[in-house]
């Protein structure tokens, strides 16, 4: 340490350099980080909150939520399985609904995620505003808060739904809740059907139609519950999660950037420390001269490159923050501080541990150097 | 015996043709003995030097350095052998340019461990004794190259070792100055009890020293 922090007080200029370009890549890094999660988030915020382990789907449907049609008598037959602790049944549509009621067409349309459930399950998220579902209230909806805020909708509004009769009345908001891109809208399940279901024959003859269950229960074997229920199809939280639309593609596409631009990086800064490794070469070669063991170098090189990278990536982490608040509010950016954590330590790692080159390099280093004889 | 080195050979291969550098060389220094060995240059003192240090294997010989054979050494052993019985004195400066004068010093103790006040106050005394007291803080680039050579000096008794090892301590000094430090030299070598060896061309430097050899074509001979 001694000798890392002396020589960065020493080479300012060179360091802060080096430093620049580690804070360049960590801010590169955690922007990508945040707009990965924003859209991942914008993508599945309603599935990845659930509490449920496992999601039953209709045989076929590839968890993939509009291709799956089951009837909500499966419930209890699903309820009896072993581990099942609760079942809840969920449906989900996409509309547009009109700023307020008898407002004609041409108007600014907003597109929501309207999801059925049944009042009182887990799958009810927490209102942060007004009441929850109640069967009583059948067209009661509970939105997400962003429709107030960038929409400008309100508790006690009736709204009509684009391409259908039927009206719905704002009664509560919820936060953070979001379903195909869209601001989710969660309704009873009585009204969705009767909005889905609204043609004759349109639910292929299924009863009491919905698309999926969602199952909590630690214990539950899915396998075993595909052969025990006729018909369906059970995965995991996070397969339903993958299975949403555009979601595998949309991850895949941000953490593959991510993956290059992180090794891209460890070899930037390999080279980097490698360059200046070699350039003293010389220095090495005297300290080796007058008994430095090669450990004592190696954490001088080790614990410089620490300290460089670890304020760096802090700054990186600083400007992030900065960026994230002048980006539109609309941006799907989202900072996790978990997230952010754990890159934070990604890169640290990578940094410290593409430094060992040059720690192999200096072992190397003939002490004779020292003499000015060996070039 | 410090330093004892016993037919000592070394020979480097050039492809096809081999440079005897060092020719069955032998010489013994004991503690409070202060060695000099003069020759023309690329007559191998250096090179006797090298290996003299632990820095260099001989091709044939032995060397011993207080009661250890340094040919039984791992490179672990070596470099604390040298980091605790060696002060090297190199023929150009070779201090660290990002360590002020002070540090310089103190580097051998962070190299062992940590630095106590005593450590400091050795350092201070040590270029005090040198005529360095106001360049405590000065960084090598900020010191003229007899300065430098200096520092070189006090950084080799940093460590209290046994055996000085000096390759032309003074070609970088004036008259005065070289007086000042060989007899410095000569001082802590009887004081502390070390053994030193130190290659000269100086011839005037000679005085201060008990025994001076001669280096010719990788052969030496007593004086
Ligand atoms: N690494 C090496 N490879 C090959 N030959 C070498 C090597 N080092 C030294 N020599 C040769 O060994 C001989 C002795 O060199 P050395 O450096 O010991 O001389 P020196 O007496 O110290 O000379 P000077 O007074 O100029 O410093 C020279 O002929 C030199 O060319
Ligand atoms: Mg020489």
């Amino acid at each position: 340490m001694f000798l890392a922090l002396k020589e960065l007080k020493h080479g300012k200029l060179r360091f802060t350099m080096i430093g620049l370009i580690i804070v360049l890549i960590a801010w590169l890094v955690f922007i990508l980080s945040g707009l990965g999660n924003g859209l991942s988030t914008l993508s599945a915020a309603t599935i990845k909150n659930w509490e449920a382990e496992h999601v039953v789907y209709e045989n076929g449907a590839g968890a993939t939520f509009s291709k799956s049609l089951l009837s909500q008598s499966l419930q209890s037959e699903i309820e009896a399985q072993p581990g099942v602790e609760e079942v809840a049944p969920f449906s989900q549509a996409v509309i547009a609904i009109l700023p307020t009621a008898g407002v004609t067409e041409g108007e600014k349309k907003v597109d929501t995620a309207l999801l059925g459930i049944e009042a009182g399950t887990f799958l009810h998220p927490e209102v942060v505003e007004g009441k929850a579902l109640d069967p009583n209230i059948k067209n009661g909806v509970v939105g997400n808060i962003i429709l107030k805020d960038q929409k400008g909708y309100a508790i006690g509004d009736v709204i009509a739904i684009d391409g259908s009769e039927l009206e719905v009345e704002i009664i509560g908001f919820v936060e953070n809740e979001t379903f195909n891109h869209l601001p989710s809208l969660f309704a009873n399940m009585d009204f969705v059907r009767d909005y889905k279901y609204a043609a004759p024959g349109s639910n292929n003859g299924v009863e009491d139609a919905i698309n999926a269950f969602a199952v909590l229960g630690k214990d539950v074997d899915a396998e075993q519950m595909i052969k025990a229920v006729d018909g369906v199809e059970v995965v995991t939280k996070s397969a339903a999660i993958n299975g949403m639309p555009g979601y595998t593609a949309e991850n895949g596409t941000i953490m593959m950037m991510l993956v290059f631009l992180i090794v891209i990086s460890a070899f930037v800064i390999a080279v980097f420390f490698y360059v200046l490794t070699i350039q003293k070469t010389q220095q090495f070669g005297v300290m080796k001269a007058i008994g430095a063991s090669n450990g004592f170098i190696a954490r001088a090189i080790v614990s410089q490159v620490f300290v460089l990278s670890f304020f760096s990536i802090l700054v990186g982490i600083g400007l992030t923050y900065l960026t994230a608040m002048v980006f539109p509010e609309e941006m799907p950016f989202n900072l996790d501080p978990a997230l952010v954590i754990t890159y934070g330590i990604v890169l640290l790692a990578i940094s410290v541990g593409s430094s060992l080159f040059s720690v192999r390099r200096i072992s190397k280093i003939d002490p004779l150097t020292a003499l000015g004889r060996v070039e | 015996m410090t330093l004892s080195m016993k037919n000592v050979s070394k020979v480097y291969k050039e492809g096809e043709s081999q440079i005897i550098a060092l020719d069955q060389v032998s010489m013994e220094v004991s503690s409070g003995e202060f060695v000099a060995i003069i020759g023309p240059s690329g007559s191998g003192k250096s090179t006797f030097l090298s290996i003299a240090g632990a820095l260099l294997k001989p091709s044939q010989g032995e060397v011993k350095i207080g009661n250890k054979n340094i040919a039984t050494l791992k490179d672990k052993e070596l470099s604390h052998l040298r980091l605790q019985e060696i002060g090297f004195i190199l023929q150009t400066s070779n201090l660290m340019p990002y360590l002020n004068v002070l540090d310089n010093l103190l580097l051998l103790k962070k190299m062992s461990g940590k630095v106590t006040k005593q450590d400091e106050a050795f350092a201070k005394e040590l270029l005090t004794g040198l005529g360095l007291t106001s360049k405590f803080k000065k960084f090598p680039n900020e010191l003229s190259g007899g300065e430098r050579q200096r520092v070189a000096i006090a950084r080799s008794f940093m460590n209290d070792s046994s055996l000085i090892l000096a390759d032309e301590p003074t070609a970088s000094l004036d008259t005065n100055r070289a007086h000042a430090v060989v007899s410095l030299i000569s001082k802590e070598v009887k004081a502390r009890g070390k053994a030193a060896v130190m290659v000269t061309h100086d011839e005037r430097m000679l005085a201060y020293c008990d025994r001076v050899y001669r280096m010719e074509d990788g052969k030496l001979t007593l004086q």
